[in-house]
């Protein structure tokens, strides 16, 4: 067992969540701190300016000294009301003058903010002003902090609140999250874990909420079908290859068999030429086996190149022109020029030579082979049609797997193997492969 | 010519040694990559025949070794593999030709007849010339004893190969190589065909066949 990494419990979808809502709940704290000290500030500014409006306003009604200050003080206490501020007129001896501020009056003059005082037997905390009047005079005007002290504490009860929530929340998602992301990553594990156990049709759930998990489900399921088919493949092409050799060897060994028998120089000769002839065929097999295997492999696409397509088809058609008039075939071309594309250059002349050498090999003399090159949309099409006899409907599904030969080309020799290497050049160049046959014989290759 | 075979199969080896001696060359063989090398950079060969895989090390990075050394005797490597790929990478590596496991050994020695030329004549003339036929690679135009052939572009291009290597012969692949950047043998004989064509034109009005087949092997024109 390993000992608790925060790095890695970091990492986890809990871990991550829960840093997440406690950064969030600090976001707050820091907030509702900056917003507290503000709201204070605020306050007691909004306090200072009353306190000195109002021993303004006292100084100015009593412009004839003392006495008039005194009467006004009197005049604001016989009207007072509960939020209003208190005073203290003393002077130059400090004994009272007038005002029912019960607290000592400072010497100096300024503001004070935390002035005690007693009002109905309890000593209380006022805000305070003392200005020294032209007479020696001391006036002292004072504000309860209760209104301050209130709002602090209410602010503060309403920060910790929502700290608390925020932290509270954060926290709680974490583990929600964290809960359904293991409980979803679990059934992905535990598929895979089947899937690894030789259960090979299992597949990730799908719960059809459309959400990351399905996707990453559904991508995985994409790969596992793909893997399938490609597993299938590979064991037809083993099986295949066993036995479309089967034939080959067999007479290879038929033909030694016969020249070990005779004496006669010359059967033996023919025989050994015979099965010399077997041998490469085998080997011919073989090269067109691995050749697929790797256009398969997609390795190819490391040497792929910029390359003018009209030119290269251009050039293979007119390769092939004097063959096909030898046997008597008409060949046509339709190549819109200069088209390039992106890709392996002897394979794509290998993809058109093997068209070229099925239909100048499965058609009578006098069809008509055509071969066209456009690019109508963001397609590049290569198409190569007859107008032969063609192939039947249920042959043309599976003309392009290893091995398969259509009815026509039974009688004229082949492995069955070009369609499928054309197949595959076309795959790995990201195209696709259209066969139709209504008669006739075309192929479509969308590059 | 003088060759050096580093191959690790002794059978392929013997065999390769065999023919070629039987053709009048002189071979050194060697069967290890470390050995080769050694061998060949002590100079004098006029080619090389190097195997892809061999132990100790490997054809391919004992090319690049003789290279980086400045050695530039014609090398040409067998392979087993005959991927895309390692083909391309055997070239890039320094090797100038390339043969794909198993072939004829008529393919073999007309490679290497053809390998131990390149070294004499580095830059190609725009003008060549083999008997009586001479070529213009510039203008391309061609003549045989005087008089203008009209050839197929092709066909001009097979030509040309077949003068540029006067007096060895090309065979099928060579051809198929060289003229059509082909690396698969098509079902059609387009070779032969072509052959057949420009044969028939170099040969209008000619008692001589310019064109020699050289049966089981390939093609040749004749330098006299």
């Amino acid at each position: 067992m390993q000992g608790f990494s925060f790095r890695r419990w970091s990492r986890t979808t809990f871990g991550l969540v829960t840093i997440v809502g406690i950064v969030f709940a600090l976001t707050t704290l820091a907030i509702g701190i900056i917003a507290f000290e503000a709201t204070h500030e605020a306050l007691e500014q909004q306090l200072d300016h009353r306190i000195a409006t109002e021993t303004a306003s006292l100084i100015d009604e009593g412009d004839d000294g003392p006495d008039g200050v005194a009467a006004a003080i009197r005049r604001r206490e016989a009207a007072r009301s509960t939020a209003s501020l208190d005073f203290r007129l003393v002077d130059s001896a400090g004994r009272l003058v007038a005002g029912s501020l019960d607290a000592v009056v400072p010497d100096k003059p300024g503001y004070i903010e935390l002035l005690p005082y007693m009002r109905d037997g309890e000593q209380r905390i006022a805000q305070s002003l003392t200005t020294l009047l032209p007479s020696g005079h001391r006036l002292l005007v004072a504000a309860d902090r209760a209104v301050i002290d209130e709002m602090d504490a209410s602010l503060l009860k309403l920060f910790i609140g929502a700290f608390g929530v925020m932290l509270a929340l954060g926290v709680g998602a974490a583990w929600v999250v964290g809960i359904v992301t293991r409980n979803r990553l679990s059934r992905i594990d535990t598929t895979a874990k089947a899937i690894i156990g030789g259960d090979l049709g299992r597949r990730m759930p799908v719960t059809g909420a459309g959400d990351e998990f399905d996707r990453v489900a559904e991508t995985l399921n994409q790969m596992l079908d793909r893997i399938a088919v490609l597993m299938d493949n590979l064991r037809q092409v083993s099986s295949d290859v066993a036995h479309d050799l089967r034939t080959p060897l067999t007479r290879l060994h038929n033909r030694l068999d016969e020249a070990l028998a005779t004496d006669d120089r010359d059967t033996q000769r023919q025989a050994i030429e015979a099965a010399t002839g077997q041998s490469r065929e085998l080997l011919d097999i073989f090269a067109a086996l691995l050749r697929i295997a790797e256009v398969e492999g997609m390795g190819v696409k490391a040497q792929f190149r910029e390359m003018p397509l009209s030119e290269l088809v251009d050039s293979i058609v007119e390769t092939y022109r004097p063959d096909a008039e030898i046997s008597g075939h008409i060949l046509n071309k339709s190549i819109e020029p200069d088209l390039q594309m992106v890709g392996d250059r002897r394979l794509i002349q290998q993809l058109l030579s093997n068209l070229l050498d099925n239909a100048l090999a499965h058609t009578p003399a006098g069809t008509t082979i055509t071969v066209a090159l456009d690019k109508p949309g963001e397609q590049t099409r290569i198409v190569v049609a007859d107008d032969g006899p063609g192939v039947a409907q249920e042959e043309t599904t599976n003309l392009f797997q290893r091995f398969t030969r259509g009815q026509r080309s039974r009688t004229s020799g082949g492995h069955g193997l070009g369609l499928a290497l054309v197949a595959a050049i076309a795959t790995a160049h990201g195209g696709k492969l259209k066969l139709t046959s209504n008669p006739g014989f075309e192929i479509m290759v969308e590059l | 010519m003088r060759i050096l075979i580093i191959e690790d199969d002794p059978e392929t080896l013997s065999f390769i040694a065999r023919g070629l001696s039987e053709l009048g060359h002189q071979t050194v063989t060697s069967s290890d990559g470390r050995d080769g090398l050694f061998q060949a950079t002590e100079g004098g060969f006029d080619a090389l025949i190097v195997d892809r895989m061999l132990p100790g090390l490997d054809g391919l990075a004992l090319v690049r070794a003789l290279r980086a050394a400045g050695d530039t005797t014609p090398a040409l490597m067998l392979t087993a593999i005959g991927g895309i790929a390692d083909r391309v990478e055997g070239l890039e590596g320094g090797a100038d030709d390339y043969l794909v496991k198993p072939f004829a050994f008529s393919e073999l020695a007309a490679r290497v007849q053809v390998l131990g030329r390149r070294q004499v004549a580095p830059a190609e003339p725009s003008r060549m010339a083999a008997g009586d036929i001479i070529i213009d690679l510039h203008r391309r135009s061609v003549t045989r004893a005087g008089q203008r052939v009209i050839l197929q572009p092709r066909e001009f291009a097979l030509l040309a190969e077949l003068v540029r290597n006067a007096g060895r012969v090309m065979t099928r692949t060579m051809l198929l190589e060289r003229v059509w950047d082909f690396d698969f043998d098509p079902k059609t004989n387009i070779v032969e065909t072509h052959l057949s064509r420009l044969r028939s034109k170099l040969n209008a009005g000619f008692e001589t066949d310019a064109i020699e087949t050289v049966r089981g092997a390939g093609y040749m024109i004749r330098n006299s």
